[in-house]
């Protein structure tokens, strides 16, 4: 057994080793020695990718979590499915995308992006019934136990964040990348910055449940937040706040640690239900979904890919305003 | 129709699974090698008692009895009590000795036979008697046939079948689970390693799932 | 940590017979509070993990099987329906359903006009109940709908299983709220227990250490704080001095009869041990028994009517997952209107395991046979709406010694209750009241039971007056000042709620209260 000392050692010991592996990882980058993940065909693709890989996060969470939750819920109604098939597609798609360095959106990928964002909606109007027709209808009862009304927002985002990766592409060689009316940089960044707020609010809700028995359930309350409040911010502010920008993409690859993290915290608490992994069967499902706390990383990839879209606006911005004098 | 909701279920196909630990496995080795034969009653006191354990609790033909009447004998020869007794009965043993006695003399009175040879029907009917209160041979002395009825025959002949696995499996009970619990509380939700219940015509089929539960 | 071993020739501080709900709080904070403390039980301590087996019948182990006799109109049940005997006493075997007593019950002659008043302000117990609720991180609703605002429950609720939804929908046909229960299960992972698994062994003992009672709680904490445990240690009597005070245990163990100096004793034994003792440890000087100057040791024994309407439900239930009442409504204890009683109760959703189930069939339904057999296969569509109800406090109810002895050679109880008018019209108004409920859902078979108690209370009430009652507010006896009473048997009344978290509650408070009178100089 675990005493809360320890516990909240563990947390405050896991924030600062996140905390320095973020600054390793930032300044590494900054150096310019080897972005972890840059592409050859420059800033947009860059981003595209990026955008990929987070929608491929996404898929997977939603893919393994999903199939477990429903199977729970033995698949009672067939539409229960849906989310398994559309987020392997997803998924396909997205690994696909990754490794696509053509400057335009793909025929396939589009309409797969497109049909998982809305299935995901579909899923919330689901999950939504599935909660109102208990007793209490919107009871904390039923917000703890009947299907999750956050989840489905999961598999939306991973439908977006692909769908964006493909405008992004379209856009590669506009004067002014656009995405849906919107700068590509503000509207990556603000709809990533919203997927951290929803994904926090959908953790906040069951860590709430839990207790917040471990300090370090206060993780994922706190640093997706200030992240996407951070985004947001630079997102609207512009160029001339080069520290705000410095600080958002820090606590963006925080939170894109913090969600691997998650995982490996997620393991513990399997270990400490009734005789851990030995009672997998039971705990696998009952206790902290394995699979969940990575969306955080995906979102996070996301908004360091608005990051990179900025930084390719300003450098226009720079070059465009010089040629226009 | 006994044992049909829940056909191929066996709650000790799961004895090596993690819903049975070491204390369980021992209580129920050692329940189910009870000695069969009587410790406490004579013979014709294990004879009425067995005559009534068949009424009291039919037991289906296609599988072997639960040795209910054994149970009880050994309840009563380790003067198991429940940790209190009615006043107006003796302590176990006595009120078992008395009542099964009272029990063959009652059957003598109607039938001139002892309760042992009367035929289902008619031991049915005194038992239904017995239960009414409208039973006073002096034999009976001061405890009321009812509160025998009820307090001890009944009470110890169920109580001691309703601990088998056997009746656990006519039932659809989950049976023992410790350190495994179970997943799915709603309704109509059933974990893997429960009982799966029959709807009428799908027995072949639920029996398959159910010898599987593990 | 292993445990301090305490001399039986040098005095203790506390002496304290029994270790259950009144018992163990006692002895933790007691012995944190530097006292020197030995704890009795007649039951054996059980290691839950290692020796707890799925098993109803195995787990009667946990359950006091001495002889005691019933009678009166409504001879009582005890054994595994009440009467624990083990370290951690009746809570081990605890439904877990941790209940605050309304406000208006400790003032419930003066305020609503029957029973007695309690010596002790309702702010005062809400204050305890929330340390207990704290110490034993009840899992409870995030709202809880009747009384005044309560401060949030350590833990959130547990998942309401099938059966408790039935209650859900129950009460919204009926109009009235309900709650998820408050229980002392972990709902999520602890310091030292992990969350519970819902296998519905509840009632037998639970094998995981989820469950919250003395035996993982408030023992340990005692333990490291210098408490010692003394189990299959049966007190027989308590022995007092020339100067009338008491001075010691008289205890049997490990074969023979020990003698415990104390220079306080601690009567824990529940409702109706304590009285027993206290009879049994007559002697030339108190011929009546100890603490019996007003009379009333062993007398205004109350229980909980515990009546059930049972039904089946086309919906497979499948009742025994999860503790057995995950779902509660208390309308009836909060409010005053078309009721044609005094007192309250509340109803909860229920999970007996077979041979449980299998004694209400041949009980209150009088099934045998065949009929018994079929009916029984319903058991996994079952549902139920079972009540703890008010009784009244009456003289006529009572703890006496009976002619007939234990192994021990020591008398032993006679418990004698009967109902009176105004809890059969509680329990009738409670029968229509949930039949309506189950009609609501659309329950077959349904039927009610007739005939049911549960919990003690009241044998060595408490209250501000040496006439009227045996101890103060502090639980300290009036006739002896180092003999104290803290269990069930202080209950003035037994209010509409289980009563396990309000008896932890007293004995909190007794122990503060202790310290505080130690300061001013006034213990023995």
């Amino acid at each position: 057994m675990v005493s809360r000392s320890t516990l909240k050692l563990v947390a405050l010991g896991s924030t600062a080793l996140l905390g320095t592996a973020s600054l390793i990882w930032h300044t590494h980058e900054k150096k310019g020695r080897g972005h972890v993940l840059a592409s050859k065909s420059g800033a947009m693709i860059d981003a595209a990718c990026t955008l990929n890989r987070g929608s491929a996060m996404l898929a997977l969470s939603v893919l393994l979590d999903s199939g477990m939750e429903h199977y729970r819920g033995e698949f009672k109604n067939r539409a229960m499915y849906t989310p398994l098939v559309l987020s392997t597609c997803a998924l396909l798609a997205s690994g696909h995308g990754v490794q696509d360095q053509k400057p335009s959106a793909h025929r396939l990928r589009d309409p797969i992006y497109l049909c998982t964002a809305l299935s995901g909606v579909v899923g919330t109007g689901f999950h939504l019934y599935n909660l109102t027709k208990r007793p209490g209808s919107f009871s904390w009862t039923n917000l703890f136990y009947s299907a999750p009304l956050g989840a489905p927002a999961a598999l939306v985002l991973s439908g977006v964040l692909g769908f964006y990766s493909e405008r992004v592409r379209d856009a590669a060689h506009s004067p002014v990348p656009r995405v849906l009316g919107l700068p590509a940089d503000k509207a990556v960044a603000l709809m990533a910055a919203a997927g951290l707020l929803g994904t926090a609010a959908e953790a906040g809700l069951l860590h709430f449940r839990g207790s917040f028995q471990n300090p370090a359930m206060y993780l994922p309350v706190t640093a997706p937040p200030l992240a996407a409040g951070l985004l947001a911010a630079t997102a609207m502010a512009g160029p001339e706040y080069p520290r705000l920008r410095w600080f958002s993409r820090l606590w963006l690859r925080f939170t894109t640690l913090m969600g691997l993290a998650g995982a490996g915290f997620h393991a513990f608490g399997i270990a400490r239900n009734h005789n851990g992994w030995r009672n997998w069967r039971q705990n696998l499902l009952v206790g902290p979904p394995l699979p969940a706390p990575p969306s955080f990383t995906g979102l996070s990839l996301a908004g360091l890919a608005a990051h990179t879209l900025m930084k390719k606006s300003d450098h226009w911005c720079d070059s465009g305003a010089a040629d226009d004098r | 129709m006994t044992g049909k909701r829940y056909p191929g279920y066996d709650v000790q196909s799961k004895r090596q699974t993690s819903s049975w630990n070491e204390p369980t496995r021992r209580a129920i080795d050692e329940r189910l090698a009870l000695p069969r034969e009587p410790r406490f009653f004579n013979n014709l006191e294990w004879e009425i008692l067995n005559a009534a354990c068949a009424r009291i609790l039919p037991q289906p033909e296609d599988r072997a009895p639960v040795p209910l009447a054994a149970m009880v004998d050994a309840k009563v020869f380790s003067r198991q009590g429940d940790g209190y007794r009615d006043v107006r009965l003796p302590p176990l043993p006595q009120a078992w000795r008395c009542g099964l006695a009272a029990m063959d003399a009652e059957a003598q009175r109607r039938h001139h036979r002892s309760f042992v040879l009367l035929t289902a029907d008619q031991q049915d009917a005194l038992l239904h008697a017995m239960q009414r209160g409208e039973l006073k041979d002096p034999t009976w002395g001061d405890m009321p046939a009812a509160v025998f009825f009820s307090h001890r025959l009944v009470n110890d002949i169920t109580h001691a079948y309703y601990s088998q696995p056997a009746a656990w499996n006519d039932i659809g009970f989950g049976g023992p689970a410790s350190p495994r619990g179970y997943v799915r509380l709603g309704e109509n939700s059933r974990d893997p390693w429960e009982a799966m219940e029959a709807k009428p015509g799908l027995e072949r089929k639920v029996s398959e799932v159910n010898r599987r539960v593990r | 940590m292993p445990m301090r071993e305490h001399s039986d020739d040098t005095p203790v501080d506390f002496a304290i017979v029994g270790t259950g709900a009144g018992g163990a709080p006692l002895a933790f904070k007691l012995a944190k509070a530097g006292f020197s403390v030995v704890a009795f039980d007649a039951g054996a301590w059980w290691r839950p993990v290692e020796e707890f087996a799925s098993d109803e019948a195995h787990q009667q182990k946990l359950f006091w099987t001495d002889e005691r006799l019933c009678d009166g109109n409504n001879p009582l049940k005890l054994g595994s329906n009440n009467s624990g005997q083990a370290i951690g006493g009746s809570t081990v075997h605890f439904a877990m359903v941790s209940l605050r007593f309304r406000p208006e019950w400790f003032k419930a002659r003066t305020l609503l006009g029957y029973g007695a008043d309690w010596p002790i302000d309702w702010r005062e117990m809400w204050r305890y109940y929330r340390e207990v609720e704290q110490a034993l991180r009840i899992a409870g609703p995030v709202r809880y709908p009747w009384g005044p605002k309560r401060p949030r429950y350590p833990y959130r609720q547990h998942e309401v299983n099938a059966s408790g939804l039935a209650l859900a929908r129950a009460c919204d046909a009926l109009g009235v709220a309900w709650a998820p229960a408050p229980l002392a299960t972990l709902s999520a992972p602890g310091e030292h227990a992990p969350p519970c698994v819902y296998r519905g062994f509840c009632v037998a003992g639970c094998a995981t250490n989820a469950k919250q009672s003395a035996l993982t709680t408030w023992i340990p904490r005692a333990i490291e704080a210098g408490a010692q445990f003394r189990d299959l240690a049966m007190v027989g009597r308590i022995e007092t001095g020339y100067d009338g005070r008491v001075s010691g245990v008289h205890y049997h163990r490990e074969g023979a009869w020990r003698f415990q100096r104390a220079r306080n004793v601690v009567v824990a034994g529940y409702a109706i041990e304590t009285p027993r003792l206290l009879l049994n440890s007559a002697n030339s000087r108190y011929p009546e028994g100890l603490a019996n100057s007003s009379g009333l040791v062993g007398k205004n024994l109350m229980v909980h009517t515990n009546q059930a309407v049972w039904g089946t439900m086309k919906d497979e239930i499948r009742w025994y997952k999860g503790p057995p009442s995950l779902a509660v409504c208390e309308h009836w204890n909060y409010t005053d209107q078309d009721k044609d009683f005094f007192g309250g109760y509340a109803f909860m959703s229920q999970g007996p395991l077979p041979a449980a189930w299998a004694a209400t069939q041949t009980g209150n339904h009088g099934l045998w046979g065949q009929a018994l057999v079929d009916e029984m296969e319903k058991y996994n569509h079952q549902v139920g709406l079972k009540i703890v109800g008010e009784t009244m406090a009456r003289e006529s109810n009572r703890v006496t010694l009976a002619d007939e002895h234990d192994r021990h050679g020591l008398p032993i109880a006679r418990v004698t209750w009967s109902m009176d008018d105004n809890d059969r019209c509680l329990v009738d108004h409670a029968i229509r009241f949930m039949t309506d409920g189950l009609e609501a859902i659309d329950a077959s078979g349904i039927w009610s039971e007739s005939d049911n108690t549960a919990h003690l209370a009241g044998t060595a009430r408490m209250g501000d007056n040496p006439l009227t009652s045996v101890i103060n507010a502090d639980c300290r006896s009036w006739d002896i000042p180092n003999l104290w009473i803290c269990d069930g048997s202080v209950l003035p009344t037994i209010g509409g709620v289980n009563p396990s978290l309000t008896i932890q509650a007293i004995a909190c408070r007794t122990a503060d209260r202790i310290v505080a009178l130690a300061k001013r100089g006034e213990l023995a």
